[in-house]
């Protein structure tokens, strides 16, 4: 990763163009919903996959607070995904609780687990983290597969009523607008987090934690602090997943989610607050549309992180940059 | 009475069955610019991490400004006013000179995430403050004029004046330069010797060295150390021209 400075995550030094350009973001982002939602023109299948493509979204942005953020590879994330998806899936059935507890519960049980789990792996770094992680996933996903509370091998399916407040989340137009409403509001939170001291903490970590260290961060405090973080998050995408999968089974645990959403963030780019969101919706709705075999779909985006990588290593907008530096570079030399 | 910044008492560190520091007793005055110089495998790294408290000593009583720097996380040290710059220079390169030190400036922020959401007094005064205090030292390490420039795109000495910059951010009470003008050219050294003098004013600064120039320029006292163990501790030039210094230095007859 060579010339990364442009996408740095940027802690502007200027608060006021920073906060505008926030604000622009978000008006973006916003009209962007607002097409999606009635662009799609009342197509149920379409828009309960624009509301999943949130929920994924919002997942790619979880994991991504660990991979642009601390530089760490978690690969065990889609344990909160999962731990999030069960947690509505078997209050509703069990306890009869309403899916919005569920939710609830779900994210707050991911951070009181993420800081134990945080505790045990964040002394390690690198790889050793990723594969350390990843185990812990695994142990979850067995653990799904032998419970009766959750429903075996077979899962839990067949939910009530999956709805927040007077918005009920089988209605497809409801289901995306909710998503993309609570996609929109952890943008909005992250982006607030990243040019505070914590989010500059973590960039100092990421950048250097023998510097960061010497500045006075407590390295391993902030590293666990952006874990417990990212969990409820992650536990949140897994909930809002319900509605368009209809079924939870362990399957939701399994690591090929976290690789999918890491790609994701790769190709949006790491180092942008919504660049993991842009991912996951090239993600999803590209093979959609190409109508592509499960296995083809692995191939292509494989070929495509590796033109990624090549071509614009912090991500696909790097791309659009270079054009645009070309283009007023160009101009330039007519004038003269 | 001398106030002592450093006050360090039969320090060893033993690495497995390998002694690398076999009983240093260093003083530094509040104050000073002082040297630790010595041949390769001397220690002095060794000395200094366990100064800067990255590295806990084996045994011995090491004070810094009045830390028992052996006894406290190393990142506690760095809050309580001890400053380090690396060997292999440590910036952050990703972003611009201006980033860098916003990167720097955790120590002297209090906001918290909610602070910034609401965009609360707090966090107004932490970026005003960072502001100031940015400019005055972009100023001090003559980085004005580059504060908007990549950090990774410097020249080599200007990206050894960033690394200081970055920890002038915190105000450090004793800043700890780890062999500052290595790789230097001379305009450069020269000029970076010159920053250091601006620096000490109100601060103690240690400084390991080989570039016994720069040494004889900036400390008003050294210590030696050989093998592990102080040798002496003097004015450069004195301490440079003992026999011990000099058979350590270059070999003694009986060497072979």
């Amino acid at each position: 990763m060579t010339d990364i400075t442009e996408s740095a995550p940027g802690p502007r030094a200027r608060g006021g163009s920073a906060s505008l350009r926030g604000a622009g973001l978000m008006a973006l982002g916003i009209a962007a919903v607002l097409a999606a939602g009635f662009g799609l023109d009342g197509d149920p299948f379409l828009l309960n996959l624009a509301g999943y493509t949130c929920g994924f979204a919002l997942f790619a942005l979880s994991v991504n607070v660990m991979l642009g953020g601390l530089g760490e590879v978690p690969l065990g994330h889609c344990m909160f995904y999962g731990l999030g998806a069960y947690a509505p899936a078997m209050t509703m059935h069990h306890l009869g609780l309403p899916y919005e507890a569920g939710v609830v519960i779900g994210m707050v049980v991911a951070a009181a687990l993420a800081a134990p789990i945080g505790w045990l792996t964040l002394h390690l770094t690198g790889a050793y983290f990723s594969i350390v992680s990843w185990g812990l996933s695994g142990v979850a996903m067995v653990t799904a597969l032998n419970l009766d509370v959750t429903g075996g091998p077979l899962g839990l399916f067949g939910f009530s009523r999956l709805a927040v407040g007077p918005f009920d989340l089988s209605q497809p137009a409801t289901y995306f607008f909710v998503a993309a409403a609570v996609l929109l509001a952890v943008l909005a939170l992250l982006y607030h987090i990243r040019s505070s001291r914590f989010g500059r903490a973590m960039e100092a970590i990421r950048q250097g934690p023998h510097l960061a260290r010497s500045l006075g961060i407590d390295v391993f405090r902030e590293r666990l602090k952006a874990l417990v973080l990212s969990a409820p998050i992650a536990a949140l995408a897994g909930a809002l997943s319900l509605p368009y999968t209809q079924i939870v089974t362990p399957e939701v645990m399994s690591v090929l989610r976290t690789v999918d959403a890491l790609l994701a963030a790769l190709i949006g780019g790491v180092g942008l607050i919504f660049g993991p969101a842009v991912g996951a919706v090239i993600f999803t709705i590209l093979p959609q549309f190409l109508d592509l075999d499960p296995n083809v779909k692995v191939l292509v985006f494989s070929l495509l992180i590796i033109l990624v990588m090549v071509a614009a290593p912090g991500g696909l907008h790097q791309l659009w940059k270079a054009a645009a530096a070309r283009l007023t570079h160009a101009r330039k030399g007519d004038a003269s | 009475m001398t106030v002592w910044a450093v006050e360090a008492e039969g320090v060893q560190k033993r690495y497995g069955g390998v002694a690398a520091l076999k009983g240093v007793d260093l003083r530094i005055p509040e104050g000073a610019i002082h040297g630790l110089i010595g041949p390769n495998g001397a220690g002095k790294s060794t000395m200094f991490d366990i100064l800067c408290g990255i590295t806990k000593p084996t045994s011995g009583r090491v004070s810094v400004l009045g830390m028992d720097v052996a006894a406290v996380p190393a990142h506690q040290v760095a809050q309580g006013g001890v400053g380090r710059t690396f060997q292999r220079t440590a910036i952050f390169r990703d972003g611009s000179v201006r980033e860098n030190l916003l990167l720097a400036s955790f120590g002297r922020m209090r906001h918290s995430v909610l602070h910034r959401i609401l965009r609360a007094g707090t966090w107004r005064e932490d970026m005003a403050g960072f502001e100031s205090r940015a400019d005055a030292v972009l100023d001090t390490c003559g980085l004005t004029a580059l504060a908007d420039q990549p950090a990774a795109s410097l020249a080599y000495g200007t990206q050894r004046r960033l690394a200081v910059a970055i920890m002038l951010m915190n105000d450090p009470k004793i800043l700890f330069l780890d062999e500052p003008v290595a790789g230097m050219n001379d305009a450069e050294t020269a000029e970076f010797i010159a920053l250091v003098r601006d620096i000490a004013r109100g601060r103690t600064i240690v400084v390991v060295e080989h570039d016994m120039a720069a040494i004889g320029a900036l400390c008003s006292e050294v210590l030696v150390m050989v093998d592990g163990l102080p040798v002496v501790s003097d004015t450069p030039e004195r301490a440079l021209a003992h026999p011990d210094v000099v058979a350590a230095y270059l070999g003694t007859d009986d060497d072979d």
